[in-house]
Protein backbone atom coordinates (compact mmCIF):
# COMPACT_ATOMS: atom_id res chain seq x y z
CA UNK A 1 0.00 0.00 0.00
CA UNK A 2 2.34 1.95 1.13
CA UNK A 3 4.48 1.48 -1.93
CA UNK A 4 1.89 2.47 -4.43
CA UNK A 5 1.08 5.85 -2.89
CA UNK A 6 4.82 6.68 -3.06
CA UNK A 7 4.07 5.79 -6.94
CA UNK A 8 1.38 8.05 -6.65
CA UNK A 9 3.32 10.84 -4.84
CA UNK A 10 6.30 10.62 -7.79
CA UNK A 11 4.39 11.36 -10.39
CA UNK A 12 2.55 14.19 -9.13
CA UNK A 13 5.62 15.63 -7.92
CA UNK A 14 7.14 15.13 -11.83
CA UNK A 15 8.18 18.43 -12.54
CA UNK A 16 6.02 20.13 -15.33
CA UNK A 17 9.15 21.19 -18.26
CA UNK A 18 10.33 17.48 -17.62
CA UNK A 19 7.16 16.28 -18.42
CA UNK A 20 6.62 18.49 -21.17
CA UNK A 21 10.12 17.31 -22.94
CA UNK A 22 8.75 14.08 -22.44
CA UNK A 23 5.95 14.27 -24.43
CA UNK A 24 6.46 17.03 -26.41
CA UNK A 25 10.09 18.21 -26.80
CA UNK A 26 10.96 15.04 -29.05
CA UNK A 27 10.28 14.52 -32.43
CA UNK A 28 9.48 11.41 -33.82
CA UNK A 29 12.44 9.29 -35.21
CA UNK A 30 11.21 9.05 -39.21
CA UNK A 31 10.27 5.03 -38.83
CA UNK A 32 7.87 6.15 -36.02
CA UNK A 33 5.13 6.55 -38.19
CA UNK A 34 2.46 5.48 -36.15
CA UNK A 35 3.96 8.24 -33.87
CA UNK A 36 3.54 11.26 -36.63
CA UNK A 37 0.05 10.05 -37.71
CA UNK A 38 -1.10 9.75 -33.92
CA UNK A 39 -0.20 13.32 -32.84
CA UNK A 40 -1.39 14.65 -36.31
CA UNK A 41 -4.00 13.05 -35.71
CA UNK A 42 -4.56 14.76 -32.04
CA UNK A 43 -4.17 17.89 -33.45
CA UNK A 44 -6.86 17.44 -36.01
CA UNK A 45 -9.38 16.31 -32.68
CA UNK A 46 -8.33 19.25 -30.53
CA UNK A 47 -9.10 21.64 -33.59
CA UNK A 48 -11.98 20.37 -34.90
CA UNK A 49 -13.60 20.20 -31.28
CA UNK A 50 -12.51 23.43 -30.58
CA UNK A 51 -14.36 24.38 -33.75
CA UNK A 52 -17.46 22.74 -33.01
CA UNK A 53 -17.78 23.63 -29.05
CA UNK A 54 -17.60 27.12 -29.92
CA UNK A 55 -19.79 26.93 -32.92
CA UNK A 56 -21.45 30.05 -33.05
CA UNK A 57 -18.34 32.40 -33.18
CA UNK A 58 -16.63 29.91 -35.43
CA UNK A 59 -18.75 30.06 -39.12
CA UNK A 60 -19.45 32.53 -41.35
CA UNK A 61 -17.96 35.68 -42.24
CA UNK A 62 -17.96 37.76 -38.39
CA UNK A 63 -16.20 34.29 -37.29
CA UNK A 64 -13.47 33.84 -34.17
CA UNK A 65 -12.15 30.51 -34.32
CA UNK A 66 -10.28 29.82 -31.52
CA UNK A 67 -9.08 27.13 -33.30
CA UNK A 68 -7.00 29.15 -36.05
CA UNK A 69 -4.79 29.50 -32.94
CA UNK A 70 -2.86 26.86 -33.87
CA UNK A 71 -1.98 27.62 -37.27
CA UNK A 72 1.25 28.06 -35.54
CA UNK A 73 1.92 24.86 -34.55
CA UNK A 74 3.73 23.87 -37.97
CA UNK A 75 6.21 25.92 -37.08
CA UNK A 76 7.19 23.90 -34.28
CA UNK A 77 5.73 20.34 -35.45
CA UNK A 78 5.74 19.24 -39.03
CA UNK A 79 2.96 16.87 -37.68
CA UNK A 80 1.01 19.99 -37.47
CA UNK A 81 0.63 20.73 -41.29
CA UNK A 82 -2.17 17.26 -42.21
CA UNK A 83 -3.24 17.44 -38.82
CA UNK A 84 -4.52 21.39 -39.73
CA UNK A 85 -5.84 20.19 -43.02
CA UNK A 86 -7.58 17.27 -41.34
CA UNK A 87 -9.06 19.19 -38.45
CA UNK A 88 -10.73 21.64 -40.52
CA UNK A 89 -11.73 19.06 -42.82
CA UNK A 90 -13.49 16.78 -40.33
CA UNK A 91 -15.00 21.10 -38.22
CA UNK A 92 -15.79 21.98 -42.02
CA UNK A 93 -18.03 18.86 -42.52
CA UNK A 94 -19.83 18.68 -39.63
CA UNK A 95 -20.71 22.22 -39.52
CA UNK A 96 -19.78 24.43 -42.14
CA UNK A 97 -20.91 26.12 -45.25
CA UNK A 98 -21.66 23.23 -47.13
CA UNK A 99 -19.49 21.37 -49.38
CA UNK A 100 -17.56 24.89 -50.91
CA UNK A 101 -16.63 25.25 -47.19
CA UNK A 102 -15.24 21.87 -46.78
CA UNK A 103 -12.81 22.51 -49.68
CA UNK A 104 -11.84 25.67 -50.09
CA UNK A 105 -11.80 26.01 -46.27
CA UNK A 106 -9.52 23.05 -45.82
CA UNK A 107 -6.74 23.71 -48.79
CA UNK A 108 -6.59 27.58 -47.20
CA UNK A 109 -5.52 25.61 -43.98
CA UNK A 110 -3.08 23.48 -45.40
CA UNK A 111 -1.62 26.22 -47.63
CA UNK A 112 -1.26 28.29 -44.87
CA UNK A 113 0.34 25.67 -42.88
CA UNK A 114 2.82 24.97 -45.17
CA UNK A 115 4.18 28.60 -45.99
CA UNK A 116 4.02 29.18 -42.15
CA UNK A 117 6.33 26.33 -42.05
CA UNK A 118 8.89 27.72 -43.74
CA UNK A 119 8.96 31.59 -42.32
CA UNK A 120 11.91 32.21 -40.49
CA UNK A 121 10.64 34.84 -38.08
CA UNK A 122 8.17 33.52 -35.29
CA UNK A 123 6.33 37.07 -35.35
CA UNK A 124 5.49 36.44 -39.29
CA UNK A 125 4.56 32.68 -38.30
CA UNK A 126 0.68 33.62 -38.32
CA UNK A 127 0.44 36.10 -40.82
CA UNK A 128 0.15 33.46 -44.06
CA UNK A 129 -3.39 31.94 -42.07
CA UNK A 130 -4.45 35.45 -41.73
CA UNK A 131 -3.80 36.55 -45.25
CA UNK A 132 -4.74 33.18 -46.82
CA UNK A 133 -8.08 32.78 -45.49
CA UNK A 134 -8.56 36.24 -45.63
CA UNK A 135 -8.27 35.79 -49.59
CA UNK A 136 -9.75 32.45 -49.91
CA UNK A 137 -12.33 32.34 -47.47
CA UNK A 138 -13.67 35.72 -48.00
CA UNK A 139 -13.77 35.16 -51.76
CA UNK A 140 -15.87 31.47 -51.07
CA UNK A 141 -18.17 33.69 -48.63
CA UNK A 142 -18.72 36.21 -50.95
CA UNK A 143 -19.45 34.16 -54.10
CA UNK A 144 -22.05 32.12 -51.59
CA UNK A 145 -23.39 34.64 -50.26
CA UNK A 146 -23.49 37.85 -52.82
CA UNK A 147 -21.87 39.77 -50.86
CA UNK A 148 -19.11 42.57 -51.65
CA UNK A 149 -15.68 40.67 -51.43
CA UNK A 150 -13.60 43.62 -49.61
CA UNK A 151 -16.51 42.87 -46.95
CA UNK A 152 -15.88 39.63 -46.41
CA UNK A 153 -12.09 39.64 -46.54
CA UNK A 154 -12.17 41.89 -44.06
CA UNK A 155 -14.33 40.32 -41.70
CA UNK A 156 -12.55 37.01 -41.81
CA UNK A 157 -8.89 38.49 -41.97
CA UNK A 158 -10.30 40.75 -38.53
CA UNK A 159 -11.37 37.41 -36.98
CA UNK A 160 -8.07 35.87 -38.21
CA UNK A 161 -5.98 38.45 -37.04
CA UNK A 162 -7.72 37.89 -33.59
CA UNK A 163 -7.32 34.21 -33.38
CA UNK A 164 -4.00 33.94 -34.76
CA UNK A 165 -2.07 37.26 -33.33
CA UNK A 166 -3.95 37.39 -30.30
CA UNK A 167 -4.06 33.94 -28.74
CA UNK A 168 -1.62 31.78 -31.40
CA UNK A 169 1.54 34.33 -31.09
CA UNK A 170 1.71 34.00 -27.07
CA UNK A 171 1.15 30.22 -27.81
CA UNK A 172 4.10 29.67 -30.02
CA UNK A 173 6.03 31.56 -27.76
CA UNK A 174 5.59 29.59 -24.95
CA UNK A 175 5.73 26.42 -26.85
CA UNK A 176 9.05 27.56 -28.87
CA UNK A 177 10.10 28.31 -24.80
CA UNK A 178 9.42 24.69 -23.91
CA UNK A 179 10.43 22.99 -26.88
CA UNK A 180 14.40 24.60 -25.72
CA UNK B 1 -21.73 23.26 -21.05
CA UNK B 2 -19.03 21.36 -23.85
CA UNK B 3 -20.13 17.78 -23.08
CA UNK B 4 -23.68 18.91 -25.14
CA UNK B 5 -21.91 18.91 -28.35
CA UNK B 6 -22.23 15.95 -30.95
CA UNK B 7 -19.70 15.35 -33.87
CA UNK B 8 -21.53 14.05 -36.68
CA UNK B 9 -25.18 13.93 -35.68
CA UNK B 10 -26.15 10.63 -37.15
CA UNK B 11 -29.39 9.96 -37.38
CA UNK B 12 -29.33 6.14 -37.35
CA UNK B 13 -32.73 4.41 -39.95
CA UNK B 14 -32.84 2.44 -43.25
CA UNK B 15 -34.06 4.29 -45.42
CA UNK B 16 -32.75 4.28 -49.15
CA UNK B 17 -30.42 7.34 -48.19
CA UNK B 18 -28.94 5.23 -45.77
CA UNK B 19 -28.28 2.16 -47.62
CA UNK B 20 -26.16 3.83 -50.37
CA UNK B 21 -22.68 3.71 -50.58
CA UNK B 22 -20.94 6.63 -48.94
CA UNK B 23 -18.49 6.93 -52.13
CA UNK B 24 -22.28 7.51 -53.83
CA UNK B 25 -23.49 9.97 -51.83
CA UNK B 26 -20.40 12.44 -51.96
CA UNK B 27 -20.28 12.08 -55.33
CA UNK B 28 -23.80 12.97 -55.57
CA UNK B 29 -23.40 15.67 -52.86
CA UNK B 30 -20.90 17.38 -55.33
CA UNK B 31 -22.75 17.03 -58.58
CA UNK B 32 -25.74 18.25 -57.32
CA UNK B 33 -23.88 21.53 -55.14
CA UNK B 34 -22.85 22.29 -59.17
CA UNK B 35 -26.17 22.13 -60.00
CA UNK B 36 -27.11 24.64 -57.64
CA UNK B 37 -24.63 27.05 -58.29
CA UNK B 38 -25.27 26.72 -61.88
CA UNK B 39 -29.38 28.27 -61.22
CA UNK B 40 -29.21 31.85 -61.66
CA UNK B 41 -32.97 32.63 -61.22
CA UNK B 42 -35.01 32.61 -58.27
CA UNK B 43 -37.73 31.12 -59.86
CA UNK B 44 -35.46 28.13 -61.35
CA UNK B 45 -34.96 26.94 -57.84
CA UNK B 46 -38.80 25.45 -57.93
CA UNK B 47 -37.95 22.38 -59.89
CA UNK B 48 -34.50 22.31 -57.61
CA UNK B 49 -36.64 22.50 -54.21
CA UNK B 50 -38.55 19.80 -55.79
CA UNK B 51 -35.35 17.66 -56.08
CA UNK B 52 -34.23 18.32 -52.94
CA UNK B 53 -37.79 17.62 -51.24
CA UNK B 54 -37.46 13.77 -52.89
CA UNK B 55 -34.01 13.66 -51.41
CA UNK B 56 -35.14 14.28 -47.73
CA UNK B 57 -38.38 12.22 -48.09
CA UNK B 58 -36.30 9.39 -49.58
CA UNK B 59 -33.65 10.27 -46.14
CA UNK B 60 -36.28 9.30 -43.69
CA UNK B 61 -34.52 12.37 -41.91
CA UNK B 62 -37.68 14.62 -39.90
CA UNK B 63 -37.92 18.02 -41.03
CA UNK B 64 -37.79 19.29 -37.47
CA UNK B 65 -34.36 17.21 -37.30
CA UNK B 66 -32.77 19.22 -40.73
CA UNK B 67 -34.26 22.56 -39.17
CA UNK B 68 -32.67 21.96 -36.30
CA UNK B 69 -29.49 21.42 -38.12
CA UNK B 70 -29.80 24.89 -39.48
CA UNK B 71 -30.32 26.65 -35.98
CA UNK B 72 -27.16 27.89 -35.47
CA UNK B 73 -26.99 29.69 -39.41
CA UNK B 74 -29.90 31.65 -39.00
CA UNK B 75 -27.36 34.42 -37.84
CA UNK B 76 -25.97 34.16 -40.88
CA UNK B 77 -28.51 34.11 -42.85
CA UNK B 78 -30.44 36.85 -41.95
CA UNK B 79 -27.14 38.66 -41.87
CA UNK B 80 -26.98 37.46 -45.40
CA UNK B 81 -30.50 39.03 -46.03
CA UNK B 82 -30.27 42.32 -44.66
CA UNK B 83 -26.97 43.15 -46.45
CA UNK B 84 -27.97 41.94 -49.43
CA UNK B 85 -30.98 43.82 -49.31
CA UNK B 86 -29.06 47.08 -48.73
CA UNK B 87 -26.59 46.29 -50.96
CA UNK B 88 -28.26 45.61 -54.45
CA UNK B 89 -29.66 48.51 -55.69
CA UNK B 90 -31.85 47.10 -59.13
CA UNK B 91 -35.22 47.99 -60.92
CA UNK B 92 -37.21 50.01 -58.65
CA UNK B 93 -36.91 51.63 -55.34
CA UNK B 94 -39.16 50.54 -52.74
CA UNK B 95 -37.45 52.07 -49.92
CA UNK B 96 -34.95 55.03 -49.44
CA UNK B 97 -34.02 56.80 -46.13
CA UNK B 98 -30.56 59.16 -47.16
CA UNK B 99 -27.95 56.62 -48.37
CA UNK B 100 -29.73 53.39 -47.34
CA UNK B 101 -32.27 52.00 -50.01
CA UNK B 102 -33.99 48.61 -50.66
CA UNK B 103 -34.87 47.79 -54.27
CA UNK B 104 -36.68 45.29 -56.19
CA UNK B 105 -33.59 43.73 -57.18
CA UNK B 106 -32.18 43.74 -53.67
CA UNK B 107 -34.76 41.61 -52.02
CA UNK B 108 -34.70 38.94 -54.94
CA UNK B 109 -31.38 39.08 -54.39
CA UNK B 110 -31.17 38.63 -50.71
CA UNK B 111 -34.11 35.90 -51.15
CA UNK B 112 -32.22 34.13 -53.51
CA UNK B 113 -29.07 33.74 -51.60
CA UNK B 114 -30.45 32.57 -48.77
CA UNK B 115 -32.88 30.09 -50.17
CA UNK B 116 -29.27 28.89 -52.04
CA UNK B 117 -27.41 28.60 -48.76
CA UNK B 118 -30.65 26.76 -47.37
CA UNK B 119 -30.30 24.27 -49.98
CA UNK B 120 -26.79 23.99 -50.02
CA UNK B 121 -27.01 23.48 -45.92
CA UNK B 122 -29.59 21.00 -45.90
CA UNK B 123 -28.01 18.88 -48.73
CA UNK B 124 -24.39 18.41 -46.40
CA UNK B 125 -26.61 18.27 -43.32
CA UNK B 126 -28.30 15.02 -44.98
CA UNK B 127 -24.84 13.32 -45.80
CA UNK B 128 -23.61 13.79 -42.21
CA UNK B 129 -27.11 12.48 -40.88
CA UNK B 130 -27.77 9.61 -43.20
CA UNK B 131 -23.85 8.16 -43.43
CA UNK B 132 -21.88 7.30 -39.90
CA UNK B 133 -18.70 9.20 -38.92
CA UNK B 134 -16.87 5.78 -39.79
CA UNK B 135 -17.97 5.06 -43.34
CA UNK B 136 -17.84 8.54 -44.48
CA UNK B 137 -13.86 8.71 -44.14
CA UNK B 138 -13.76 5.13 -45.48
CA UNK B 139 -15.58 6.46 -48.35
CA UNK B 140 -13.20 9.38 -48.66
CA UNK B 141 -10.52 7.50 -48.39
CA UNK B 142 -11.47 5.60 -51.55
CA UNK B 143 -12.27 8.78 -53.37
CA UNK B 144 -8.98 9.94 -52.52
CA UNK B 145 -6.73 6.63 -53.76
CA UNK B 146 -9.04 7.41 -57.11
CA UNK B 147 -7.75 10.75 -57.29
CA UNK B 148 -4.15 9.81 -57.03
CA UNK B 149 -4.23 12.30 -53.70
CA UNK B 150 -0.76 11.48 -51.74
CA UNK B 151 -0.83 10.23 -48.06
CA UNK B 152 -4.95 8.98 -48.53
CA UNK B 153 -4.74 6.36 -46.32
CA UNK B 154 -2.62 8.69 -43.89
CA UNK B 155 -4.79 11.33 -43.91
CA UNK B 156 -8.38 8.91 -43.78
CA UNK B 157 -6.44 7.41 -40.32
CA UNK B 158 -6.51 10.85 -38.62
CA UNK B 159 -10.01 11.79 -39.41
CA UNK B 160 -11.08 8.02 -37.69
CA UNK B 161 -8.60 9.10 -34.88
CA UNK B 162 -9.69 12.39 -34.55
CA UNK B 163 -13.45 11.42 -34.89
CA UNK B 164 -12.92 9.06 -32.04
CA UNK B 165 -10.80 11.67 -30.05
CA UNK B 166 -12.95 14.65 -30.22
CA UNK B 167 -15.57 13.42 -27.54
CA UNK B 168 -12.33 12.60 -25.19
CA UNK B 169 -10.69 16.11 -26.04
CA UNK B 170 -13.74 18.29 -25.12
CA UNK B 171 -14.16 16.08 -21.83
CA UNK B 172 -10.46 17.03 -20.98
CA UNK B 173 -11.21 20.40 -21.87
CA UNK B 174 -13.82 20.93 -19.68
CA UNK B 175 -11.63 19.21 -16.49
CA UNK B 176 -8.93 21.45 -17.53
CA UNK B 177 -11.36 24.51 -17.35
CA UNK B 178 -12.29 23.46 -14.00
CA UNK B 179 -8.83 23.03 -12.31
CA UNK B 180 -8.13 26.51 -13.99
CA UNK B 181 -10.86 28.10 -12.44
CA UNK B 182 -9.93 26.22 -9.11
CA UNK B 183 -6.16 28.03 -9.39
CA UNK B 184 -8.11 31.29 -10.02
CA UNK B 185 -8.28 31.58 -13.67
CA UNK B 186 -11.26 33.77 -15.60
CA UNK B 187 -12.68 32.55 -18.62
CA UNK B 188 -15.74 34.60 -18.46
CA UNK B 189 -14.64 38.39 -17.37
CA UNK B 190 -13.33 40.83 -19.42
CA UNK B 191 -13.53 42.46 -23.51
CA UNK B 192 -12.94 40.05 -26.23
CA UNK B 193 -9.20 40.37 -26.55
CA UNK B 194 -8.54 39.51 -22.34
CA UNK B 195 -11.15 36.34 -23.30
CA UNK B 196 -9.30 34.95 -26.13
CA UNK B 197 -5.86 35.46 -23.58
CA UNK B 198 -7.64 33.87 -21.02
CA UNK B 199 -7.80 30.86 -23.04
CA UNK B 200 -3.76 30.27 -23.68
CA UNK B 201 -3.70 28.65 -19.79
CA UNK B 202 -6.43 26.27 -21.65
CA UNK B 203 -4.70 25.12 -24.60
CA UNK B 204 -0.99 24.47 -23.06
CA UNK B 205 -2.42 21.58 -20.88
CA UNK B 206 -4.77 20.54 -23.29
CA UNK B 207 -1.81 20.24 -26.37
CA UNK B 208 0.58 18.81 -23.40
CA UNK B 209 -2.12 16.02 -22.39
CA UNK B 210 -2.87 15.51 -25.99
CA UNK B 211 0.17 14.64 -27.30
CA UNK B 212 0.51 12.21 -24.55
CA UNK B 213 -2.88 10.10 -25.52
CA UNK B 214 -1.00 10.18 -29.06
CA UNK B 215 2.31 8.86 -28.29
CA UNK B 216 0.62 5.83 -25.78
CA UNK B 217 -2.17 5.28 -28.99
CA UNK B 218 1.06 5.23 -31.60
CA UNK B 219 2.54 2.50 -28.93
CA UNK B 220 -0.07 0.64 -28.96
CA UNK B 221 -1.11 0.75 -32.74
CA UNK B 222 2.74 -0.56 -33.09
CA UNK B 223 2.55 -3.35 -30.37
CA UNK B 224 -0.57 -4.41 -32.99
CA UNK B 225 1.77 -4.06 -35.90
CA UNK B 226 0.46 -1.65 -38.04
CA UNK B 227 2.19 -0.37 -40.51
CA UNK B 228 -0.05 1.78 -42.93
CA UNK B 229 -1.86 1.63 -45.47
CA UNK B 230 -0.25 -1.38 -47.59
CA UNK B 231 -1.62 -4.78 -47.55
CA UNK B 232 -4.47 -3.58 -44.85
CA UNK B 233 -7.56 -5.57 -44.79
CA UNK B 234 -11.14 -4.37 -44.24
CA UNK B 235 -14.03 -5.93 -41.94
CA UNK B 236 -16.72 -3.97 -43.92
CA UNK B 237 -15.90 -3.81 -47.34
CA UNK B 238 -17.25 -0.82 -49.51
CA UNK B 239 -19.62 -2.29 -52.85
CA UNK B 240 -21.69 -0.36 -54.87
CA UNK B 241 -25.39 -1.70 -55.02
CA UNK B 242 -28.30 -1.12 -57.49
CA UNK B 243 -29.49 1.94 -55.53
CA UNK B 244 -26.23 3.88 -55.98
CA UNK B 245 -26.70 3.43 -60.15
CA UNK B 246 -30.25 4.49 -59.29
CA UNK B 247 -29.33 7.60 -57.31
CA UNK B 248 -26.05 8.34 -59.94
CA UNK B 249 -28.61 8.38 -63.03
CA UNK B 250 -31.12 10.49 -60.72
CA UNK B 251 -28.49 13.29 -59.89
CA UNK B 252 -27.05 13.20 -63.19
CA UNK B 253 -30.30 13.82 -65.09
CA UNK B 254 -30.95 16.68 -62.69
CA UNK B 255 -27.38 18.15 -63.48
CA UNK B 256 -28.16 18.00 -67.22
CA UNK B 257 -31.53 19.44 -66.76
CA UNK B 258 -29.90 22.53 -65.05
CA UNK B 259 -27.35 23.28 -67.14
CA UNK B 260 -29.89 22.85 -70.19
CA UNK B 261 -32.33 25.30 -68.25
CA UNK B 262 -29.62 27.45 -67.77
CA UNK B 263 -28.43 28.02 -71.15
CA UNK B 264 -31.33 26.64 -73.85
CA UNK B 265 -34.36 26.52 -72.56
CA UNK B 266 -34.83 29.20 -70.43
CA UNK B 267 -37.61 28.06 -69.05
CA UNK B 268 -37.50 31.44 -65.92
CA UNK B 269 -36.24 34.03 -68.07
Amino acid sequence: MNNLNNIGDQEQEQPVEQLIEQTMGEQPKPEARSHWLTRAAMVAAIYAALTVALAPISYGPLQFRVAEAMTVLPWLYPEAVPGLFVGCLVANFFGGNGLLDIVFGSLATLAAALLSRRIKKPWLVPLPPVLINAVVIGAMLSYVLGLPFLLTAAEVGLGQIGSCYVLGLPLLFFLKRMKR
Amino acid sequence: MLKDITIGQYYPGRSFLHRLDPRTKIICLFLYMVGLFTVKELQSFSYVLAFTAVIVALSGVPLKTLAKGLKPMWLLMVLTLILNFFMTSEGVILWQWRFLKISEGGILKGIFMVVRLALLLNVTALLTLTTTPILLTDGLERIMKRCFIPMAHELAMMMTIALRFIPTLIEETERIMKAQIARGADFETGGLMAKAKSLVPLLIPLFISAFRRADDLAMAMEARCYRGGEGRTRMRQLRYQAGDGGAFIAVFCFLVFVIIDRFWLKLFV
